[in-house]
Parts: C-alpha cells; structure tokens; sequence
C-alpha cells in the first residue's frame, strides 16, 4: 500500500487547502474591489473609483463603499455615484452557478453629482449626442415655421401673379385688338354719304325717260351695275357682324373669367401665407414637445442600456459564436424549484435628485421570467416634493419578447424655473406651478403605448417674445391660471410619434386664434376690396366695349338693310310698266283716231 | 520554474517510474484543460499528492496544457455545448441536475464539461505516449545528446548545478517530491 500511497501528501493537501482558503480570506475583497473597479471602466468608459469593498461570510454580503463613475461627456462630474451598496448573496447558488441576491441595498444614490478631481475618459461619446441634439433642435426649429407675416396688402395687390389683375390685363389686350379690327372694317363700310349716292342713282335711274326697249336695256345694264356694289358692301358688312360676334364672344368669356378671378385670388393666397392651417396645437407641440422628447429621451436611453444585457441574457440557449477564447455557459435544467441564473429578490434604492429624494423599491428583477413565472416589480415613489408614484411590471419571455406596463401618479408636486421653450422667436419658462398628473405604459418589444395626463395649477410664466405672433402666444398664457396637457407617445421607441393636446388649444381658439381671426378679417377685407376695384375696373371696361359694339351692330344692321332695299329696288319693272303704259297708251290714242276717222267718214 | 525543470529532467533521467512520470503528465492534461479551481480537479489534485505520482511533472503539466486549452477552448466549449444539449441526453442530465454535487462542480458549464470530457479521453492516450516518449529518451536521446559540446558546456552552469543538487537527493524524490 505505502508502495502507491504518500500519506504526507494529505497534510500537503490539507496545508494547501488552507493555504487557499487564507489567501482568498485576506485578499478576496481586494479582488472583488479590482475586478468590480475593471468590469464597471469597461462598462462605462470612463474612470470608475471605489472606496472599499467588504465581504462577510455568514451570511455571505458584499458592500461596495463609495461608489463613483465618471460622467465621460464631462470628466469633472459622476454620472452617478452612490454612498453604499449592499448585497446579500445566496452562497449555495452561487456555487451552483447562479446569482441569487435576498437584497439589495444602495443608499444616497445620486446622478451628476461634482468630482473632487476630473475622471479619466476612455471612450468616446459624440456620436451618441448627436441624436439628442437634433430631436431637440427639431422642436425649437418649429417655431420659425409657424411665426405667421402677413404680407402688405398693396404689395399683394400689384403681385402680377394676381388672377384678378391678369384677367384685367386680358380684356385689355383683347379690347385693343378686336376695337382694332373693328376699326379697319368699319372704314370699309359704306358710310352715309354712300348710301345717299346710292339712293340718288337708283332714283335717278328711276326718273329716266324711257321711249324704248332700248333705253329699258339701258337703265337694267346700269342698275346690274350698281347692284355689283351693293353686294360688295354687303359682304363687307356680313364680315363685320361676324367680327362682332367674334369680339362679343371673346369679350364675354373673358369677362366671366375677371368676374370669377377675385375669389381665386384669396384662396391662392390663403394657401401660399397659409392663413387656413395655423392650429393651435402646433403650439402645445412647441411649448411642453420638448420636454416630452426630453423624457421620451430619457427613457430611450435607458431602453438601449439595458436592451443588450437583456438580449445576451435571453440568447443564452443559443450556441456561442466561436472565438479566440470561448468562455462557454451555463445549461440549466429542469428542476423542483427553479431559479433564474441572476435574481434580485428585493432592492431598495434611495435616490438623491434636484427634485427631491426619491425611493425606488424593485422586487424579483431578473431576465428569465419564465423560470418563475413572476413579474419584475419596480415601484418608484418621492413625497419631499408632493406625491409621486411610479409603478412597473415587466417581463422577457423565453422566446425574448418584452413586455412592460405601467402607471405614474403626481400629485401636488411645485416646479419652480422650469424652462420650456428656447428660440429666436419665443423664450417661455415656468416661473411656478403645482403639477398633478397621471399616465400609463404599455411597451411590448420596441412598440410603446403612453398616454398621459398633467394639469398645473397657479401657474405663473416669464419669457419673451420677438414677433407679433408669439408675444400673442405669451400674453395668452401668461393669463392661463390652470393647464391642462394629454401627451401620447405612440410608435417604434426609437422614433415614437408624440401627440400633444392642452386647454391652451382651448384658450388659444378664444383669445389667440380670436385676435389672429380679427387680424385676418381686416386682411381679408382689404385684398377682397382690392381685388373688387380691380375687377371693377375690369367691367367698366367691359361695358364701354360691349355698348360700342352695341352701336357697331345697329350701324351694321341699317346698312345691311339700306342696302337690301336698294338692292331689291323694283326700278326696271317700274320703267318697263311706263314704258308698256305708254306703249299702250299709243296704240289705244291711234285706234281712237282711226275709229274717229271712220265715224267722221260715217256721219260727215 | 528552474527548479521544476530540474526535477523534471532529473526525473527523466533517473531511475523514476516512468509510469508516475506519465501518469503525472496524463493528469495534468485533465487538470490543466479545466479552470484550476473546479471540483473534478481539487479532487485529482488529492489524489495526485495521496498516490506516487511525479509532482514536479504534474505541476509543470498543469502549467503546458493551461495554455493548451487557451487555445482549444471553442474546441472544448463546443464539445460540451453539444453533450449538454443533445436532445436525447437531456433527461440524463435533467436526472443529474437535481443533485447538488453535479451543479457544484459545475458540469452543467459547457466550458467545465467539455474540458472533463477531452480531458478523460485523451488521459489515456496521452499516457501512453508519454511513456513512449519517456522510454525513448531514456535509451536513444539522453545518450545522443551528452555527446553535444553544448550540452558539456550546460554542465558547467548554474543550473546544472541545481540539477545535481536534486540528483543528489535522489532517495527523496524517488517518485515523490
């Protein structure tokens, strides 16, 4: 037996053992204390520091003492830091590989706190600033957008783009040219003077002597003559009344375009000065989107620091990629009473803001809900300032969708120099309010759900405002005593949409948006006038053009007779009737002459 | 370091079981696979200090395959990722979790497992050819590398000093220390 056993390789084991145990006993928290200080500068990139870190072994607690990490975006204060943290960690399952704490204690928790010296920065931050920046310029940009000016009347009504101004300028144009041809054809007319030469030749010609056949022929072949100018004129004036047709045509159709133009004109400019869609909620949008993007933020950013513990944790099932030096993980497995590989059973924060000491109380926190089935529970609660209640369930499944609800209470909590507006145009801060509110969440996976409601009372505002528009906006809440604002966040967390109703929109519609309808008005009234003496201008012109052609048609319609009369004038007949009388006459006075011969002859 | 060198050598050269020597070696590879502070290996490593087993081989064994399994760990991780998840050994494993040992030495880890697992098959093998080794050098490479200059002028050194000194206390590390 002693050829294969040393028996003094026991003693050497148990010395060993124990040599182990003491090393670990002096220098465990030492150790805890570095690879707590490394895993945290690795976390948050900046310089982490720790007072103490002490252990105790019955049962096994560690508190961590004086906790700071460097804000890296400014060296020279904490993100956050806290005065004690302590955890009561189940040994046995720590052993078996899980980290199950009873509770957890961090006391005089604080955020943004002043460094006694810089913190050293190891990563970088910008990139991540510039998405805060925009969402909250894009909020102060909208004032600009909004400012109403309404342009100067006369400017607008010698705009040459005026309906009303271009279909004057029509009628002119077209006056002119049709007043033009009529002109030219008018000259070619026969005048008065003519038709009396007319008049006097067919009188003329039928005062003629006729003895013969021939001097019949004769004043035929001269009338033929005169008809051939008739019917020349008469052409002449079929194509001037067809020219006035055309002129009144063209004239009424551009009259019924002038006539309609005025009112084509105030809808063109209520749409390019955007006179119709100024709403008041643009204005809740401006004043409290801010701060709602503000807290929206907030909340985002806390979803994307903890979103990666979450998806590691929930892919745990999943085969680890392969690298250079695999680490490998945990398998549980089935049993009795399950347990989660990290579980805070209870935790007690207290939390020191500029609003107040706040406590917030978490129970079963975990990221495998479904191993026990329970929900995590945060509850956040402050009464130095007020009420407030903030209220959490939230879960992961197995299959790594996330769920979240939750409601929030304020009641009678003060602010005091609260700013909610920054621009050119309109600075507005909250000078002090109470403020009671309520609201709830829904957050499944990335989509959110919030809807939530804050009245302030005895509320009292300064700021200053640049142009018309928003001094009427400041002068408008500075009169409100009580606010109420409904803000709804719907939408994909990372860009949700934010809905802004508030009682200004109310008080907006009775004072504001009354002055700026008055305002309007009195703008409405002075361009319509304008366009009206444009218009009427127009028609005037229109009457002197339709009564001279009024004048040229009834010219146009005696001549046409006068020359239909001279043209159908019966001289020839006449002059053949004389002529055949006469004849007839002749031969009835020489048969009376031979019948007297013949009764002379007879009774002589 | 020098010195459990020399004890090595000194093993090697002397009239040390060439079985302790191998076997030293095969259980350091179990040892050195997985991390030092697992339950399987506090046990080997009672074990190795209760049996005649070459100590100054087995610690720098450890030492070697430590470094080894650096470079093998997806090796090793992906062995005990597919034990641990084969569908039909789950009822095993299930059976087997329901007892504390078997989370206490941590076989439930892909890493633990799949080191345990190389480590218990490639023992044997791995003591077999240190024995060849062992044997070959003895006869062939020892006598074939004293005939070197280089080797005569090593024996002028410091720690061929610190070799003989060992040599010396051969009764004492006869298999043991």
């Amino acid at each position: 037996m002693a050829r294969f056993i040393r028996w003094q390789g026991l003693a050497t084991f148990i010395g060993l053992s124990i040599l182990v145990s003491v090393f670990f006993y002096l220098f465990a928290e030492s150790l805890a204390k570095k690879a707590l200080i490394s895993a945290a500068e690795s976390a948050f990139g900046a310089e982490v520091n720790i007072e103490e870190v002490k252990l105790a072994y019955s049962p096994l607690q560690i508190s961590v003492i004086d906790f700071q990490v460097t804000d890296k975006d400014m060296p020279s204060q904490n993100l956050f830091s806290f005065d004690r943290a302590t955890a009561g960690v189940d040994v046995w399952q720590y052993l078996f590989g899980k980290i199950i704490i009873e509770d957890l204690e961090v006391s005089q928790l604080a955020f943004s706190n002043v460094r006694t010296q810089a913190g050293e920065v190891y990563l970088d931050s910008k990139a991540e600033d510039s998405q805060e920046d925009s969402l909250s310029e894009q909020a102060k940009a909208m004032l600009p957008e909004v400012d109403m000016k309404l342009p100067d009347v006369n400017t607008l009504l010698t705009d040459s783009n005026l309906l009303t101004v271009k279909a004057t300028q029509e009628l002119q144009g077209s006056y002119k040219t049709e007043q033009g041809k009529l002109k030219s054809l008018k000259a070619e007319l026969p005048d008065k003077t003519k038709l009396k030469f007319y008049q006097d030749k067919v009188k003329a010609l039928g005062k003629m002597k006729v003895n013969s056949l021939a001097d019949i022929e004769k004043i035929k072949t001269e009338f033929e003559i005169i008809k051939g100018e008739f019917k020349a004129d008469q052409a002449l004036v079929k194509k001037a009344k067809q020219q006035v047709q055309q002129s009144k045509e063209l004239l009424a159709q551009q009259l019924s375009k002038l006539k309609s133009a005025p009112s084509k004109d105030w809808q063109e400019i209520e749409k390019k000065y955007q006179l119709e869609s100024i709403d008041t909620e643009d204005f809740a949008h401006i004043l409290f989107g801010e701060q709602a993007r503000g807290y929206i933020q907030k909340g985002q950013w806390a979803y994307e620091k903890i979103k990666p513990f979450m998806a590691n944790m929930s892919q745990e099932n999943v085969a680890e990629d392969k690298n250079s030096h695999a680490k490998g993980r945990f398998i549980y497995f089935k049993e009795e009473t399950p347990l989660p590989s990290i579980l805070i059973k209870k935790a007690l924060f207290s939390v020191q803001l500029d609003q107040g000491d706040i406590t917030v109380k978490g129970s079963e926190l975990t990221h495998q809900h479904w191993i026990k089935g329970q929900e995590s529970l945060l509850n956040i609660s402050s009464i130095t300032n007020g009420e407030l209640i903030i209220e959490s369930r939230f879960k992961l499944s197995q299959a790594g969708d996330f769920n979240a609800t939750g409601h929030w209470i304020v009641t009678e909590r003060a602010l005091s120099n609260t700013n909610l507006t920054q621009s050119k145009a309109l600075t507005l801060s909250l000078k002090e309010a109470n403020l009671s509110g309520k609201g709830n969440f829904n957050l499944v996976n990335r989509d959110i759900v919030a809807t939530n409601n804050l009245s302030l009372t005895q509320a009292s505002y300064q700021g200053q405002a640049n142009t018309k528009l928003t001094a009427l906006l400041l002068d408008t809440i500075k009169s409100l005593d009580h606010l109420t604002v409904d803000a709804g966040v719907t939408g994909e967390i990372s860009k949700p949409s934010l809905h802004i109703s508030s009682s200004l929109n109310d008080a907006l519609t009775g004072a504001f948006k009354q002055q700026v309808a008055g305002k309007l008005n009195d703008f409405k009234q002075k361009v319509n006038k304008g366009l009206n003496e444009k218009l009427a201008n127009g028609l005037k012109l229109g009457d002197n053009q339709a009564a001279e052609l009024l004048d040229l048609e009834a010219l146009l319609t005696d001549t046409d007779k006068a020359l239909a009369d001279l043209k159908n004038s019966d001289i020839v007949k006449q002059q053949q009737t004389k002529l055949e009388d006469k004849i007839k006459n002749k031969a009835k006075d020489k048969a009376k002459d031979k019948l007297k011969k013949k009764l002379g002859d007879l009774f002589n | 370091m020098l010195t459990l060198l020399a004890k090595l050598l000194h093993a090697l050269n002397s009239d040390s079981s060439i079985r302790q020597i191998a076997l030293a070696i095969a259980l350091g590879f179990i040892v050195g696979l997985s991390p030092i502070l697992t339950l399987h290996n506090i046990v080997i490593i009672f074990f190795v200090l209760l049996i005649r087993v070459h100590l100054g081989s087995f610690i720098l064994a450890v030492g070697f395959f430590s470094g080894v399994s650096y470079l093998l760990s997806p090796v090793i991780v992906q062995v005990g990722e597919s034990i641990l998840t084969r569908p039909e050994l789950r009822e095993l494993f299930t059976s087997l979790y329901q007892f504390s040992l078997f989370k206490l030495a941590h076989w439930h880890h892909t890493y633990i497992l799949g080191a345990l697992i190389l480590g218990t098959l490639l023992c044997a093998p791995i003591y077999f050819i240190s024995k060849i080794i062992i044997e070959k050098y003895r006869v062939h490479i020892m006598s074939f590398f004293e005939k070197f200059r280089i080797v005569q002028a090593l024996k002028a050194s410091k720690f061929y000093r610190l070799y003989t000194s060992f040599a010396g206390e051969s009764s004492l590390t006869k298999g043991g220390l």
